[in-house]
């Protein structure tokens, strides 16, 4: 058994000391009242309202879960009362019931059904759902938007944007790298299209959900190398590409892709499961309902 | 049965092209397959061009046909298949096994005429996607079993659960003791990264399955098994799923690939090294177990429960 009993949907007995393993986080100040908080790969957000925190996520162990709520304490000395899941996944929101127990929980709608479906242990049900695509999101004190344009990645995927600090945030979408891997649980339809949308937003720092914060022109580099990994991927068909070989696959889009985005980091590794997953989704037809053209069909309004 | 729309837009960069947005795709996509075909059992025929596999049944007036095949090109030539077995009887009816293209996608070309059934969830996705190619269905049901009896063919559709796709079912030819489901059991480790695979309730959905007295499997892939080659396959899910959490624990990412061959290299070859594509997809099989695990399933067909009642 782990310090709180929060194991996710883990099943192994063996998995207590992983999901109890110490997390070392590294904070950094992004305005007067926003930080982000890094465990060297995943990446979140929280702000100092008035008189308590809004929180974006939890982190993916109970353990990172309560050094994030120990980073918040030392450097706000003010209580979590919010908690904003971005999407439903586990890495990201599945414990907080270990960073703040007492707090209400906002996510979309959609979040909301499948966090309540999925029953992990430490997840906290969602208190306070949200409908539609855009909400201006006020409490103690703290104004900023929550936007859901559609099925990006998870189910019932939320971004903020910090018109203050012209700063937005959106969890496991664009990064700032190549380090896309095999782009689990990502809505190949429309990701880009509505991803790029965001555009329209008067932002000039870009806070992913792993990895370094990046800034506006980052961001427009990752929604142009999806893009260019979709038409690579389809031309990879066109010119009879083994698709279902990895190597194949890879040494396609490196070739492809590598004069253009050859510098960005992760490049090397990731091209190829990423190639692997873009090229089925053309061979497939795309997975389930989030993968209809029209991308309101999943929103919960 | 209801009229069904057509969805071929004018501007298309191909004919029936599926869902590619770029030009060019005609050469592959157009390209003839040679198909292979041979009788199973009773009136049960089964067609592959080497990797994808269905089946088609002999009726009184015409032929009943699962799926397509994975392109315009292989949906003429397994229809071209099934004239040469049965030259004088039409394609009167296309069950789709599940939505995915590479299965049923190009009933445009096989048999456009056709009666086309498919499940519910099956069907709510391609009538969604407007795939350039792919028809919907007019024969639409829901629920877990439907009995059909088309043209002297009797069999069962049974949707067990969410495993593969969407609004996946198997076929049951009780009579025939023969089963066919597609993109669920398929000889060998699992297909590279499980894709569009649901991972929480797929091994007990599957496993109802078990219930019904059949003793040949039809996949939708590779070579026609038996019930113990079904059960062996589902074995090797449980035990992916406890080495995902065993490779997490350890420290692994399944992110970082060298890191996790060299896991499946020391962990999982000793016991499943003798099977069809280990080298091949054992470790991509083991990376996509192990996000399940960090993520905890994929909205809601990964995160059900497959149905404790019997079938």
């Amino acid at each position: 058994m782990n310090k709180s009993g929060h194991k996710g949907i883990f099943t192994l007995e063996g998995i207590d000391a992983y999901l109890d393993r110490e997390a070392r986080l590294e904070t950094t100040q992004l305005s007067d009242r926003l930080w982000t908080v890094s465990d060297g790969k995943y990446r979140s957000l929280f702000l100092e309202a008035q008189h308590s925190v809004i929180a974006f996520d939890t982190f993916g162990t109970p353990a990172k879960a309560r050094a994030y709520a120990a980073e918040i304490d030392r450097i706000t000395g003010k209580p979590i009362k919010t908690v904003i899941y971005t999407h439903d996944h586990l890495d990201h929101a599945g414990f907080a019931a270990d960073l703040a127990p007492e707090a209400e929980i906002v996510a979309d709608e959609m979040t909301r059904q499948v966090v309540a479906l999925r029953g992990a242990t430490g997840q906290s049900r969602v208190s306070r759902p949200l409908s539609g695509r855009e909400h201006r999101f006020e409490f103690d004190g703290a104004e900023f938007l929550l936007l859901n344009r559609g099925p990006v990645h998870g189910t019932g995927h939320l971004s903020a944007w910090f018109e203050v600090e012209k700063l937005f945030f959106s969890s496991d979408t664009i990064l700032p790298n190549a380090r896309y891997g095999l782009l689990p649980d990502t809505h190949l339809t429309n990701f880009v299209g509505i991803m790029r949308s965001y555009l329209d937003l008067d932002f000039e720092r870009f806070v992913p959900g792993r990895y370094e914060v990046t800034d506006r022109a980052g961001f427009e580099t990752g929604c142009d190398y999806i893009e260019a990994m979709q038409i690579s991927c389809q031309k990879a068909f066109l010119d009879f590409v083994p698709i279902w070989v990895e190597d194949a696959m890879a040494a396609y889009v490196r070739d492809q892709l590598g004069p253009r985005f050859g510098h960005l980091d992760g490049f090397d590794t990731h091209c190829g499961p990423t190639g692997m997953r873009i090229v089925h989704h053309y061979l497939m037809g795309g997975w389930g309902l989030e993968d209809s053209p029209e991308p309101g069909i999943l929103l919960a309004d | 049965m209801t009229k069904k729309p057509d969805h071929s837009p004018a501007d298309a960069p191909c004919e029936h092209c599926g869902i590619f947005s770029v030009p060019g795709s005609d050469a592959i996509q157009g390209a003839w397959r040679d198909i292979t075909y041979s009788p199973v059992r009773d009136r049960i025929w089964t067609a592959s061009e080497g990797i994808y596999r269905s089946v088609f049944v002999e009726g009184r007036r015409g032929i009943l046909a699962f799926d397509t095949f994975s392109t315009p090109g292989g949906a003429r030539a397994y229809r071209g298949a099934m004239q040469r077995v049965f030259p004088r009887k039409p394609v009167h009816t296309i069950v789709y096994s599940h939505d995915h293209l590479d299965h049923s996608g190009y009933a445009a070309d096989l048999a456009p005429e056709a009666d086309i059934v498919a499940h519910d969830l099956c069907n709510r996705v391609i009538a969604g996607r407007k795939s350039d190619g792919q028809i919907p269905a007019n024969e639409v049901w829901s629920g877990e079993r439907r009995h059909y009896d088309i043209d002297g063919i009797e069999f069962e559709l049974i949707y067990p659960g969410p495993t593969h796709g969407d609004g996946n079912v198997a076929a049951w030819f009780p009579s025939s003791g023969l089963l066919f489901m597609v993109d669920t059991v398929i000889p060998g480790v699992g297909y590279t990264f499980f894709p569009d695979w649901h991972l929480s309730p797929y091994v007990p959905a599957m496993r109802r399955l078990l219930e019904l007295d059949w003793d040949i499997f039809v996949p939708g892939h590779f070579w026609v098994t038996d019930r113990a080659g079904f059960i062996a396959n589902l074995d090797y899910y449980d035990r992916m799923a406890e080495h995902a959490q065993k490779a997490i624990a350890a420290g692994y990412d399944p992110d970082e690939k060298a890191d996790i061959t060299a896991y499946t290299r020391e962990h999982l070859a000793p016991e499943f090294g003798h099977l069809f594509r280990f080298d091949e997809y054992a470790t991509l099989n083991l990376a996509r177990y192990m996000h399940h695990y960090l993520t905890g399933g994929w909205g809601i067909e990964g995160n059900m429960s497959a149905p404790d009642e019997p079938l």
